[in-house]
């Protein structure tokens, strides 16, 4: 039994020249295990993503055939309903601590905020849990951190700081956008060895999306290859090497390496029929 | 291990104990301490580190955009003039990360391109603005269209185009392709290349993507806290030849280290 089913998903946008699909008809489905999606800017990646939450505001429109969450009809669901789900069941981690944490709020105020407020818990406990959230994530001084506002910490930091939030209600899936493209490299690796342990501790079913089709590869179970809207190659990512699909092998191929060859990158060849519009 | 490109008097950029401190409020913070590098000409040359390393400002050091407090930076053996004259423009160009910040915004292609030319009272602005469109791969009817109307990846060839108007011998590209898709790096990577090999030019290149460096350059130094940590041939690199713990840690969680 999947935890997450998605079904022929589209997202539109009305504009003045008509209906732009970011989204053209995606479906997966998703058990307790690493699900990477990966495409360029205006794939619709981050689109399918927000869909799960139904984060999507007008003039944007989710339409799905089906889309559920462990039982739960998430196009019939209404607001309220989802209102319990979000956070709760269905953490999301956005790119960039600077603009996703409140600047003028401590640290340890954000943490407890739901807590305090959602699960009506006291000022003592609530203190205790966040504490504890903030050393999950390897924060080794979190008494120092719970005092401090964002601007304080560093982006690996704030990082952690928004992945601990997100844990503390224990969600059953965690939606990851690009959670480690604004860090330092070696900072990413630590990142990702935290969300890891924790996929594997807790047994949450996590969605990474990313424009690094590499670091997915190495990272997740299974990967989705989006261009234009929709899924182009579905893989294991153990079998990445020997991906089918052209823009997937364009996407590993113009990447540099080191002690590569030192001649012209391969371009992405955008001349075969899956890259035609409409396509 | 200097090779004689990087010997004494032949460099086209020599930069010697540079030091950089920013002050505000009594606080003092060394963005850059005692870097010294040497790069000859037609060399490319690639400066690697994480955020605060300092290796950005080294570039913006070069071209007076941040405070130098010690040390010396000569090109072609000169010491800099202060405040830089038009020659330093003629010589020195750079191009910035984001494409969507370097460009002004309300001005036409045309106008971004010509301004250099304008400044420096070079005639034939015409005739010019079409060859440097042409020598970016962009589409001549682009002349008139503002930065919105463009991508990413054409605007950051907008910038380089701008970059090269002057005919400059040295570009200092600050990750150039760092807001760039994976294919369009590609693209501006293959571009840059293009344009060094034809023009002979000098690149001092900084990226914290350290595939990056070691595909454009020939010697790249590893920064760390405003420090040189270690300079690399690119042959050490391919070979994983680092012999300091935060260069080898900088190499093993690279991206495409992550890939076997």
């Amino acid at each position: 039994m999947s935890l997450l089913e998605v079904k022929n998903l589209r997202v539109t946008f009305a504009t003045e020249t008509g209906p732009v699909e970011a989204v053209r008809g995606v479906s997966f489905s998703l058990g307790r295990e690493r699900l990477g999606i990966v495409g360029e800017s205006g794939s619709g990646k981050t689109m399918t993503g927000r869909s799960v939450l139904r984060l999507i505001r007008p003039p944007g429109r989710i339409e799905a055939d089906a889309m559920s969450f462990d039982g739960v009809d998430l196009m019939a669901a209404s607001e309220r309903e989802m209102r319990a789900l979000r956070g709760n069941r269905i953490g999301m981690v956005m790119q960039d601590p600077k603009y996703s944490l409140n600047p003028v709020m401590n640290v340890g105020e954000q943490l407890t905020e739901g807590l305090r407020r959602r699960d009506r818990i006291g000022r003592t406990e609530a203190r205790a849990k966040a504490i504890a959230a903030l050393e999950a994530v390897q924060i080794r001084d979190p008494e120092r951190v719970m005092a401090a506002y964002p601007h304080e910490l560093s982006g690996g930091m704030g990082q952690r700081v928004m992945i601990a939030m997100m844990l503390i209600p224990e969600p059953d899936l965690l939606i990851a956008d690009e959670p480690t493209s604004a860090l330092d490299v070696t900072v990413q690796a630590e990142v990702l060895a935290i969300l890891d342990g924790l996929v594997r501790d807790r047994g949450m079913g996590l969605i990474f999306i990313s424009h690094d089709l590499r670091l997915v590869g190495r990272f997740c179970d299974r990967i989705l290859v989006m261009y234009k809207g929709k899924v182009v190659e579905e893989l294991e990512a153990k079998n990445l090497a020997q991906a089918q699909h052209p823009y997937t092998q364009g996407l590993l191929n113009c990447l540099p390496r080191i002690g590569g060859a030192r001649g012209p990158l391969p371009g992405l060849d955008r001349s075969g029929d899956w890259a035609k519009e409409g396509a | 291990m200097m090779t004689t490109a990087t010997a004494s008097g032949t460099a086209l950029i020599e930069i010697k104990d540079l030091t950089v401190t920013y002050r505000s409020k009594g606080r003092e913070v060394r963005a850059v301490e005692g870097v010294s590098l040497q790069v000859a000409a037609r060399q490319s040359y690639g400066l690697v580190g994480e955020s605060g390393s300092g290796k950005s400002t080294i570039l913006r050091a070069i071209c007076d955009l941040a405070p130098v407090t010690g040390g010396s930076i000569r090109i072609a053996g000169e010491a800099l003039e202060d405040p830089r004259g038009t020659d330093f423009s003629r010589q020195v160009q750079m191009v910035f990360q984001d494409p969507y910040a370097s460009l002004h915004p309300r001005h036409t292609i045309d106008r971004t391109l010509s301004e250099p030319l304008a400044i420096h009272g070079i005639k034939g602005s015409d005739q010019k603005v079409m060859q440097a469109l042409q020598d970016v791969g962009l589409p001549t009817s682009f002349r008139f269209r503002y930065p919105h109307q463009l991508s990413g990846g054409q605007r950051q060839r907008v910038a380089i185009a701008r970059a090269l108007m002057l005919e400059p011998k040295i570009l200092l590209l600050d990750e150039p392709t760092s807001a760039l898709d994976a294919s369009v790096q590609a693209e501006v990577l293959n571009l840059l290349n293009r344009l060094r090999e034809e023009r002979g030019l000098t690149f001092l290149m900084v990226s914290h993507d350290l595939a990056v460096i070691d595909h454009m350059c020939d010697r790249v130094l590893v920064m760390q806290h405003g420090r040189a940590v270690e300079e690399l041939s690119r042959d050490d690199l391919a070979e994983a030849k680092m012999t300091t713990a935060y260069a080898r840690s900088l190499f093993e969680a690279s991206a495409d280290r992550m890939l076997a």
